[in-house]
């Protein structure tokens, strides 16, 4: 799988490419600062782009808007964002366009390996990957008249862990459940919810997110 | 017949206690016009205002009372406050807008005048007083006059004891009907109006406008008269007395301030110089005042207050003010008395004569005109007899029109005086900015400092040391790496772990700092993040069309965190606006919590107040009981060239 990685602090570029590689992705492009991302992106149209939110030359969100400006271009442009700190605000403008393929981590997730490559991975294929900790915090953001008061606290768990973009099969890993009982705890969610199934794991990502962004 | 059959559902006892009640209220409703005669004057002459204004809530309940018992209004009693009575402190005395008094009476006083000119019955209840003679009372006056008209045929005429008992019985039917009338008519006078107050026209704020000049007028007589009484007494004293005009003068004038403020929107802010602290003794156990020491405490503190009241150069303007209002106010009551003698005297007087003039005419005989004033100025020459009495109704209106026309002119003359003299001075101005920023920089550098010291607590016992741990344990992973893989796995799995940690601390720490999402968008976005991060429905309304200073946007941004932290705990919905206008950054949290917040209280709205202070910004709060809390925050600031957009 070929990447565009965009990271500023050299020390970290370096690590991620060295991750990445073991991990068997080829890195085609590997830049520290806003306008080179651009060109890296229209040169290469790679598979997938890890780029962190904050680059030169402005230091300001300039990743973050030259990887939206980059799937205005180009729809579904798989994007991993990264990012030292997570904000609601930045996870529903990657989440407006609705197209998946998208993915915000915290930099702290790169920590792990593993997992930090099985989410790229998931990205490439056109999943969604969204921090716990945004998943979190539009859980919270309800308030009490927030139709999430009604699930119970293991529908709860679920819905997180589906909106992180995680399948049945890591849910049901995760919380030591049976397949079946994943699918009855989803179907109650999406019930309780008032929201259509969808037997397409993505588009139930989607529909999940978009319900906890108009939430607030 | 129709008279026939009500007459057995009302007796004719009942008929006779209705036309008893017709006089009755008859009898209220003149001794009421009087009244509102008696409120006009006590209102221009301030000191017996607050009496006479009890004298009216009390008429008002009266009137309210037999409407609905007698004449089947259906009034409510209202539930009136009475007015706040000056509570004793624990040390003895009683306060009133920031001065102390050793007798209650003079902050009663005070409290009475703010509470009876605040009160939104009062227009509404001089109304019902002033009008009701012939609104209500020309129907309550014909049950008594047929009878009397009867009583006068019966003891004149041969056939009046016929005509006596077809008027008695006439009487007796109409008087039910007399008092539904008059009921009505109070009911539509007293009922507070559930609609929205309407805009004011040009007549009613002109009317408005000359009542409210009289009342500054009489006020800055008051004054007047307290600015006298204090200079006599300090020439007297040879100036010993000179503190003595902070209590006698300053309190009227504050009332004036205040009242000033709501009737006309004057803004005069207070520009006294506070009071100093109390002197502290010295070494040897004297008291230090100025360049004198005294032995005795009370001496050096009246010697303190000497010095302060005589230096501040607002205790002259107050009195310079109060000789200049004075001579102005024959000119601030010319609107007043105008509309006094021209709408009330010349037009309102004849029209209602009959309520007064019918009875005393057929009770003594002597039948007096309506139109007697115009007769008194015909009498002293002031009008020329060949003028018909009836053009007084006009001549009256003409005259009432132009005290209004000249209410407005002669209001902002007297504003004027009172910009010039009661406002503070430019110098004071400047030496309570000077004061404030005084505080504030001590303030800022006091919690810059502290926070400095937080920061390297939270580093020395956070991240650096997890830091030192992961090197320890990755330093232990290179030693037992060929000897024990597996317990090397474990140290470097805890290595990862705890380097995750350091990371999460970090992070909040930098986001206490300076929030990232701040650096990177600005403050109209870091706003957005807190409203979104803020665990109730936050409306965020407008934008900043660029960005501001960091250190102004840094001090914003956290203030409504704290503000909208606050407001999490109570409301359920929070509406926050933001604009930039004439160089003022203004901010307005309003939420649907149950109100009553007291910045006295929460440690977090002081702590707001002092961030903010720190770039001359201020906040205020208005949070009545019942809600809803406005919490507004302004500094004043430049922007920035437009967003730096990347795309």
């Amino acid at each position: 799988m070929r990447v565009v990685l965009a990271e500023d602090l050299h020390i970290l570029r370096d690590g991620l490419a060295l991750l990445l590689e073991t991990h068997g992705f080829t890195i085609v492009a590997s830049v520290a600062d806003g306008p080179s991302l651009r060109d890296a992106l229209a040169r290469h149209r790679p598979d997938v782009a890890v780029v962190d939110v904050r680059l030169p030359p402005t230091q300001t969100d300039e990743g973050l808007q030259i990887a939206l400006e980059a799937r205005g271009a180009r729809p579904g442009l798989p994007v991993l964002v990264l990012s030292a700190h997570v904000e609601q605000l930045y996870a529903r403008e990657l989440l407006a366009d609705g197209a998946g393929a998208v993915g915000y981590l915290l930099k702290d997730r790169v920590l792990n390996g593993d997992q930090f490559a099985d989410a790229v991975r998931r990205v490439a294929n056109g999943g969604t990957v969204m921090d716990p900790q945004v998943i979190a915090k539009l859980l919270n953001s309800g308030g009490p008249g927030s139709p999430l008061t009604a699930l119970t606290p293991r529908e709860r768990e679920v819905l997180e862990l589906m909106a992180q973009g995680r399948s049945n099969a890591a849910i049901g890993q995760r919380l030591f459940l049976s397949d079946s009982a994943v699918s009855k705890n989803i179907a109650a969610i999406f019930g309780k919810l008032g929201l259509s199934q969808s037997d397409d794991d993505n588009r139930r990502v989607m529909a999940v997110l978009a319900f906890l962004n108009a939430g607030t | 017949m129709w008279w026939r059959s009500r007459r057995r559902r009302l007796g004719g006892m009942k008929r006779l206690v209705a036309t008893v009640r017709c006089i009755v209220l008859l009898l209220l409703a003149v001794a009421g016009w009087a009244y509102a005669l008696v409120l006009l004057i006590a209102l221009t002459l301030v000191i017996p205002f607050p009496a006479a204004s009890a004298g009216r809530v009390r008429l008002a309940d009266l009137g309210r009372r037999l409407a609905r018992d007698w004449a089947g209004a259906g009034l409510p009693d209202l539930p009136r406050t009475p007015p706040p009575v000056p509570q004793r402190r624990d040390d003895g005395w009683y306060s009133y807008g920031g001065t102390l008094y050793r007798s209650p009476r003079i902050p009663a006083w005070m409290s009475r005048i703010d509470h009876y000119s605040d009160d939104p019955e009062a227009v509404r209840e001089w109304r019902w007083l002033a009008l009701t003679p012939v609104t209500g009372g020309l129907a309550l006056l014909l049950p008594p006059a047929l009878i009397v008209l009867g009583a006068v045929a019966a003891a004149t005429r041969p056939w009046g004891l016929l005509a006596a008992a077809a008027a008695v019985i006439a009487a007796l039917l109409v008087a039910p009907r007399s008092l539904r009338w008059y009921g009505r008519s109070t009911r539509m006078m007293l009922l507070p109006s559930d609609r929205a107050p309407r805009p004011a026209g040009r007549i009613s704020r002109a009317w408005t406008a000359t009542w409210q000049l009289a009342g500054l007028a009489g006020l800055s007589l008051a004054a007047f008269g307290a600015a006298a009484l204090s200079l006599v007494a300090i020439l007297l004293s040879w100036g010993g007395l000179l503190p003595m005009v902070t209590t006698t003068t300053r309190p009227l004038t504050g009332i004036y301030r205040s009242r000033a403020r709501q009737w006309f929107g004057v803004d005069l802010p207070s520009p006294y110089r506070p009071l100093p602290p109390p002197p502290q003794p010295e070494a040897d156990g004297s008291y230090r005042v100025g360049r004198g020491l005294y032995d005795d405490r009370d001496v050096a503190i009246s010697m303190q207050r000497y010095g302060w009241a005589g230096r501040d150069p607002a205790t002259w303007r107050d009195l310079i003010w109060a000789f200049g209002a004075a001579v102005l106010a024959p000119l601030s009551f010319l609107p007043s008395i105008l509309v006094a003698l021209g709408f009330f005297g010349l037009t309102w007087q004849p029209l209602s004569w009959a309520p007064w003039g019918v009875p005393i005419g057929l009770f003594t005989g002597e039948w007096i005109t309506p139109f007697y004033l115009w007769y008194g100025l015909e009498h002293v020459h002031v009008v020329p007899a060949w003028i018909p009495d009836w053009t007084s109704l006009l001549t009256g209106l003409v005259i009432a029109l132009l005290g209004l026309l000249l209410a407005a002119p002669l209001a902002r003359l007297h504003l004027w005086w009172d910009r010039a003299m009661l406002g503070p001075t430019a110098a004071a101005v400047l030496a309570g900015r000077v004061a404030r920023l005084h505080t504030s920089r001590a303030v800022t550098v006091d919690a810059a400092a502290a926070e400095l010291r937080r920061i390297e607590r939270d580093l020395h016992d956070g991240a650096q040391a997890r830091l030192i741990a992961v090197g320890l344990g990755l330093g232990a992973v290179a030693r037992l790496i060929d000897t024990d893989p597996v317990r090397a796995k474990q140290l470097l799995t805890q290595a990862q772990e705890t380097s995750a940690t350091a990371l999460a601390e970090l992070r909040d720490l930098v986001r206490g700092i300076h929030p990232p999402v701040l650096a990177e968008r600005g403050l109209t976005d870091a706003v957005r993040a807190i409203a979104l991060d803020t665990p109730l429905p936050v409306t965020v309304d407008g934008e900043l069309p660029g960005r501001l200073e960091p250190a102004v946007e840094s001090a914003v941004y956290f203030a409504v965190c704290e503000t909208l932290a606050n407001a999490a705990r109570v409301a359920s919905h929070v509406i926050l606006t933001m604009s930039h206008r004439d160089g003022r950054l203004r901010m307005v949290v309003t939420d649907d919590g149950p109100g009553g917040a007291d910045p006295a209280r929460g440690t977090g709205l002081a702590g707001i107040e002092r961030r903010l202070g720190a770039f001359d910004g201020d906040l205020t709060l208005h949070s009545p009981p019942g809600g809803p809390t406005v919490v507004i925050m302004e500094v004043p600031c430049a922007l920035s060239s437009p967003k730096t957009s990347t795309s």
